[in-house]
């Protein structure tokens, strides 16, 4: 039972691989969630057979991914470890630091706060969809003029929210970028930086 | 995290009747709306359901509607729609402060006005896993004997949480109404009603049933020559409930006040609606003096604990300053 | 001013990190990124009781729970933890548990989720044992005894206990005063709080084990595991590439690499263990709590002319590092004596966080200073200015030494002079204020190892051990090089952080990777010019020491029209190596150091406790500035975390059950965007003659002088005095209530 569990780990990261690396803009089916057992008789004892799982879409950059999980799996573990999008980060699991903000639908949200079930049919952005080809996103360019990144383990969600702050206020005032910004902890206190970024980004778009 | 079973429904009348059935089975199962807050108290292992019933999926819950007379908001409508809905900003100014004080950008974005009234209290016993309180089941209030600098002065024993929303005192100062479907149909409440006190349940902070959910708040929009505000406490500026948070409304006539609301938050288990206070207002001026004298009014019976007697005098200048701004 | 020898082609300017890229992509891959092929998810169960004997631990439910491959424990996996505790030994779990959270139990599952489910199914049967988690009652007679000794902790080496020193003769100094004050300032643990989580992947291979570490120092890392384990050094190898801060808590190997290894050995599968929040907060350490007792004996203009200080700082249930408390540092105090008692408590592990025994003390040293020019009438800015360091302890000079510049500068940009009025002067209830305090961190380099290889095409490798928590000292390496070698920046690739491949690196801690590993790479570059030079003295018809290298091209210093590009120089020698492991020292009867001086302006709103901080200028002395850009940014940050500090962070631990009810970013309140001010920063900057480049320390220093810059300002404000960390709403709204 536990190899097998194994087996289809591996050979779903490498089915993952493949539409990965291969035509872009699959089509979104929206499937409704393969039940697979029965939450009757659920006790800690069994859920490590399986427990509930479904299969889902995500639409995630632009790409359909489509992947096996767990009912109590969050987006940002799936986006982790099913889809190797490892930019968003989990800071504490609890929807208080901001590690690891997505813009979904266009609003930037806590991917560890979100299971991945709810997302089907969702558009998903995380940091790594930002560029265009080799062309950064000019927050991001603004991010490495100025400094945003100290250790950088805050700083894709810091540019997540800082995005999301753009596509709906262009041209905020310092204000309006702090209190954009605010849903986002910076450990090494790179606030000053971030904001100062986000600024300049909002200024270089005009 | 427990595993669960999540179950998407698509309308109310499903989730109710999911909830009834399994409320019948005895197994337990919760509902949810944004997700943000449960979903933590279920990592915390604070609650761990069966089933979890996913209201997002319910189509078209989410509406914000000006009326005659008031607006309806669906259960679904998020924190953040009803922050920067330019009607509610124009005629609901303290209902669209106070969700734009709640948590963070992107809990607003994804929370909803009714996950923000039946969130569960951010005690930080009952939150912690390591202590089973008694909310959770258990003998004893930890607040009484540990650290309750945060905790009720007002209306509070056996438990002492304070209740943790930021649009609820704003929504019973506007004399909001909540609407519960449940196995026999809908009804509409005062929101006032819909809270509960834990010496009547300890265990609840609302009175929904286990096969009940919210369905739409109604709130009437205030008479003309009405001011409102809306102040919150807290020690962080983003990501914080509030120490203490006062909503008041004057409607004036003249400048003397035909009726006031005047409600707290972060003091009590429940939105506390300061009536003593609201009765001595009618008909006087607010000046300096009147407003201090409704400060005081509003906080006497106040039985603080040990670690939180600060929050008397904050809340009393609160609510004198929050008189004084709408006045 | 000393001046730098000379022009610099990228030292001193403003320049982007050179792994921002990958930073700003999502594509830098930290440690909880990697995936290995067949890894397991691990947990650790943690005691929720305080002091207690482990009767029994029953696994056998979690072990039948598919998906469980491995469950270790104090029976079945004893591996000492050296660098743990100092004073006794520590294993990774231990019998009795000595506080809530010490690890009683670690779990790996095919997945996170079956290994959490797990924890919940190991039965373990406590004996209590009585406990204290105040560190006063500690120290009495009847406490209950945490360490063997005792709780008074008795180190070893550098930690002997009490913490005592002295010079001078304090009680003539105390004769000589005009007036002798006496007050307690407290602190309390604050945890470092880093984003990234705790993480460690390892996995065995032919008996030889491989740790990706989220670690401050792989070097010092390997040499721990391979102690601890009984290995080689060879048979370790420690990696860390991007690192998601640690701020002092996460240098050399830490349980939780013992844990994973120990996992994937009796799984044999790589395992990677991943701390929650909540282990994060109080299975690792924070800052020591302390009690401070001054004494101040001063005369009538202020100049001090002794200070005693006695304190306790707790250290929790086991012993890491010093629990020194040292922010009389920054003064001229002629007359001098401390004894300082670390003390053993059932509570949370205390141990560095950035600037370890300062932001504390300077709190503490620098509201006493600033209350005591109140008493005497005068100015804090003539107090601060009047008391500054000129020596050290009392006597040794200085390798560099601008604090004086750093006053002046700050105070006039902020306009100290003019703003000051009376504490607590202003009218209603809002209060204006502002304040200043001093700080600074010790200086002083020492061993470091690079190599630096120049490839055919003139290009250049540059290998160091150094991880980058941060700082950006991976930039701060690459600069260096550049500068050195001649070679532009965005020709060099800099390798890191890898034992198999990287040499000697002290560990990004301290402030010290610039001072170590700075000088060893400055003298591979000149290890591998001389190589340059040797191969193009035939073309460049010159002799070696007639050439120069810079911007890629070699020249003749008497002509430098007469070039050749390095590539051609060096394209048929295949790789030239150069390397260095170098120890620089200044002489013993000097001391270096770095200063600040602080200033901030706030605004009080006496009602709700609420406090602004409208303005903040932070003045610094590092020496010279490597880069600009990277360097403003620690700075910045430091404060911030001065503010945190200052406002908001403490972890409260319930009384009755000795379990600690913040543990977490919601409850503990670290600072977000909207609490942090524009912190505007100037650097005086000078050439300090033992620095790599001219520079001193920059990591450190700015949180030294944030909390009590904070607390003088709030003081200034409101005319109350705030005695103990942090300085909540609720303290202040009872203090101007009185």
């Amino acid at each position: 039972m536990e190899d097998e569990k194994k087996g289809t780990r591996l050979s779903r990261r490498s089915f993952l691989k493949g539409i990965g690396g291969g035509a872009i803009g699959t089509a979104v089916i929206s499937t409704g969630l393969v039940k697979s057992d029965s939450a009757e008789g659920y006790s800690p004892e069994t859920s490590g057979a399986g427990g509930n799982r479904a299969t889902i879409t995500l639409k995630v950059n632009g790409k359909a991914y489509r992947v096996e999980v767990e009912h109590r799996s969050t987006l940002a573990e799936v986006l982790r470890d099913e889809l190797g999008l490892t930019g968003t980060k989990i800071g504490c699991d609890r929807g208080e630091c901001g590690a690891c903000t997505v813009i979904i639908n266009g609003h930037n949200m806590y991917a560890c706060s979100q299971l991945a079930v709810w997302m089907q049919g969702k558009d998903i952005l995380t940091v790594e969809g930002l560029a265009k080809g080799d062309k950064l996103d000019p927050l991001q360019e603004a991010f490495i003029e100025h400094d945003g990144p100290q250790c950088g383990f805050c700083t894709s969600g810091q540019i997540m929210s800082g995005k999301a702050l753009l596509m709906k206020n262009p041209k905020p005032d310092e204000a309006q970028a702090r209190r954009g910004l605010s849903g986002n902890l910076c450990r090494c206190g790179n606030y000053n930086r971030e904001v100062a970024a986000v600024l300049a980004a909002a200024a270089k778009s005009s | 995290m427990k595993s669960f079973e999540n179950i998407d429904v698509k309308s109310v009348r499903e989730a109710v009747s999911l909830l009834q059935k399994f409320h019948q089975q005895k197994k337990s199962a919760a509902v949810v709306g944004g997700g943000s807050e449960y979903l933590q108290l279920m990592k915390d292992h604070v609650v761990e359901p069966d089933y979890l019933i996913n209201l997002k999926s319910i189509p078209g819950l989410d509406y914000i509607k000006e009326e005659r007379g008031g607006f309806r908001i669906g259960a679904l409508a998020k924190l953040v729609e009803i922050e920067e809905h330019p009607a509610v900003r124009e005629k609901l100014l303290i209902l669209s402060s106070a969700a734009g004080e709640a948590a963070s950008p992107q809990i607003r974005n994804a929370g909803t006005i009714a996950g923000n009234l039946c969130q569960r209290p951010f005690c930080w016993y009952f939150r912690s896993s390591n202590f089973t309180c008694l909310r959770k089941g258990g003998q004893v209030c930890y607040t009484v004997t540990g650290d309750g600098r945060f905790h009720a002065i007002l209306g509070a024993g056996p438990s002492y949480i304070v209740h943790p929303s930021d649009t609820a005192p704003a929504l019973v100062a506007l004399g909001a109404q909540i609407k519960i479907a449940g196995p026999t149909g809908e009804k509409m409440i005062p929101l006032e009603k819909f809270f509960v006190l834990p010496s009547v349940d300890y265990k609840r902070e609302n009175i929904l049933n286990p096969a009940e959910i919210v369905t739409e708040i109604f709130v009437p929009t205030p008479k003309a020559g009405s001011k409102g505000f809306y102040h919150k406490v807290r020690e962080r500026l983003a990501w914080d409930h509030a120490i203490v948070a006062v909503a008041t409304i004057v409607e004036s006539s003249g400048s003397v006040v035909r009726a006031a609301r005047v409600v707290m938050g972060g003091v009590a288990p429940i939105p506390w609606r300061a009536a003593k206070a609201e009765e001595f207002l009618r008909g006087k001026r607010i000046d300096e003096a009147t407003a201090k004298q409704a400060g005081e009014i509003a906080l006497e019976g106040a039985k603080p604990l040990k670690d939180n007697v600060y929050k008397v005098k904050m809340a009393q200048d609160l609510i004198q300053r929050g008189l004084l701004a709408s006045a | 001013m000393a001046q730098a020898p000379k022009e610099y082609s990228i030292v001193g300017k403003q320049t982007p990190r050179i792994d921002a890229y990958e930073r700003v992509t999502g594509q830098a891959q930290y440690t909880g990124d990697l995936q290995l092929p067949g890894m397991l998810y691990a947990r650790v169960l943690r005691s929720n009781v305080p002091h207690a004997k482990i009767i029994s631990i029953d696994t056998s439910k979690a072990e039948k729970l598919p998906g469980v491959k491995a469950v270790i424990h104090h029976e079945n996996a004893k591996v000492p933890w050296s660098s743990g505790g100092h004073t006794h030994r520590r294993y990774i779990f231990n019998n009795p548990v000595r506080y809530v959270g010490d690890p009683v139990a670690a779990v790996a599952a095919t997945d996170r989720h079956i290994a959490e489910d797990a924890l919940k199914l190991i039965d373990v049967k406590y004996e209590k044992i009585p406990h204290v988690l105040d560190a006063n009652e500690a120290l009495k007679p009847d406490a209950p005894k945490i360490a063997p000794n005792g709780n008074l902790s008795v180190g070893k080496g550098a930690f002997s206990a009490p913490i005592e020193e002295s010079w001078g003769d304090i009680e003539q100094g105390f004769k000589d005063a005009d007036r002798v004050f006496e007050d307690t300032y407290i602190t309390k643990h604050v945890n470092n709080a880093q984003l990234e989580r705790r993480v460690s992947i390892a996995k065995w291979d032919a008996g030889k084990l491989t740790v990706y570490a989220s670690t401050q120092g792989v070097s010092n890392a390997r040499t721990d595991i391979a102690k601890d384990f009984a290995l080689p050094l060879s048979k370790v190898r420690v990696v860390c590439k991007y690192m998601g801060g640690g701020f002092g808590n996460k240098n050399q190997a830490q349980d939780y690499d013992y844990m994973a290894a120990m996992l994937a050995k009796v799984a044999a599968q790589p395992v990677k263990l991943e701390f929650t929040r909540e282990d994060d907060y109080i299975g690792m350490h924070g800052r020591w709590a302390s009690e401070q007792h001054y004494k101040v004996g001063v005369k009538n203009d202020g100049t001090i002319t002794a200070v005693s200080l006695d304190a306790v700082t707790n250290m929790g249930a086991y012993r890491k590092q010093s629990g020194n408390l040292s922010g009389t540092d920054f003064y001229n105090i002629p007359n001098f004596k401390k004894v300082i008692k670390p003390v053993h408590t059932n509570t949370v592990v205390a141990a560095n966080y950035r600037a370890p025994a300062y932001p504390q003390s300077v709190f503490g040293f620098a509201s006493f200073l600033d209350q005591v020019a109140f008493e005497l009438g005068v100015n804090p800015l003539d107090m601060f200015m009047r008391n500054r360091a000129q020596k050290s302890k009392g006597k040794l000079p200085f390798t560099s030494n601008y604090l004086e510049q750093c006053i002046l500068e700050g105070s006039k940009r902020i306009g100290f002079s003019e703003k000051w009025h009376k504490p607590g002067a202003t009218a209603g209830p809002v209060k204006h204020g502002i304040g200043m305090a001093l700080g600074g961190y010790p200086f002083r380099p020492g061993l470091g190892a690079a190599t630096i290889r120049v490839n055919p095409d003139g290009t250049a490798h540059v290998l160091v051990g150094v991880t980058d928590i941060g700082t950006g000292a991976k930039s701060t390496m690459a600069i260096i090089a550049s500068e050195a070698l001649g070679i532009p920046l965005n020709q060099i690739q800099l390798t890191n952080g890898d034992t198999d491949v990287t040499p000697y690196s002290v560990g990004e801690s301290g402030s010290r990777t610039t001072a170590f590993t700075g000088p060893a790479v400055v003298a591979a570059a000149e290890d591998v010019r001389k190589q340059i030079f040797a191969l193009a003295s035939a073309p460049m018809k010159s002799k070696p020491e007639e050439l120069d290298l810079r911007d890629g091209q070699v020249f003749r210093k008497a002509d430098s029209a007469q070039r050749i590009a390095l590539g051609q120089i060096v394209k048929d020698s295949g790789d030239l190596i150069g390397r260095a492991t170098t120890n620089p020292n200044f002489p013993k009867e000097m001391d270096g150091k770095c200063f600040s001086a602080h200033f901030a302006e706030v605004e009080v709103d006496t009602w709700t406790g609420h406090v602004r901080i409208t303005r903040y200028v932070a003045a610094h002395d590092s020496g010279a500035i490597l880069n600009r850009l990277t360097a403003e940014s620690q700075i910045k940050g430091g404060v911030v975390q001065g503010i945190g500090m200052a406002f908001s962070e403490e972890l409260l631990i319930d009384k009755v059950t000795a379990i600690p009810i913040n543990p977490n970013y919601r409850d503990a309140k670290v600072p977000t965007h909207l609490e942090t001010p524009e912190v505007e920063v100037i650097f005086v900057e000078h050439y300090d003659p033992y620095g790599v480049f001219g520079g001193k320390v920059v990591g450190e220093p700015p949180i030294t002088a944030a909390v009590a810059t904070i607390a003088n300002a709030i003081f200034n404000a409101t005319g109350k005095r705030f005695k103990e960390l942090p300085i909540t709403p609720d303290k202040i709204v009872r203090a101007v209530q009185v």
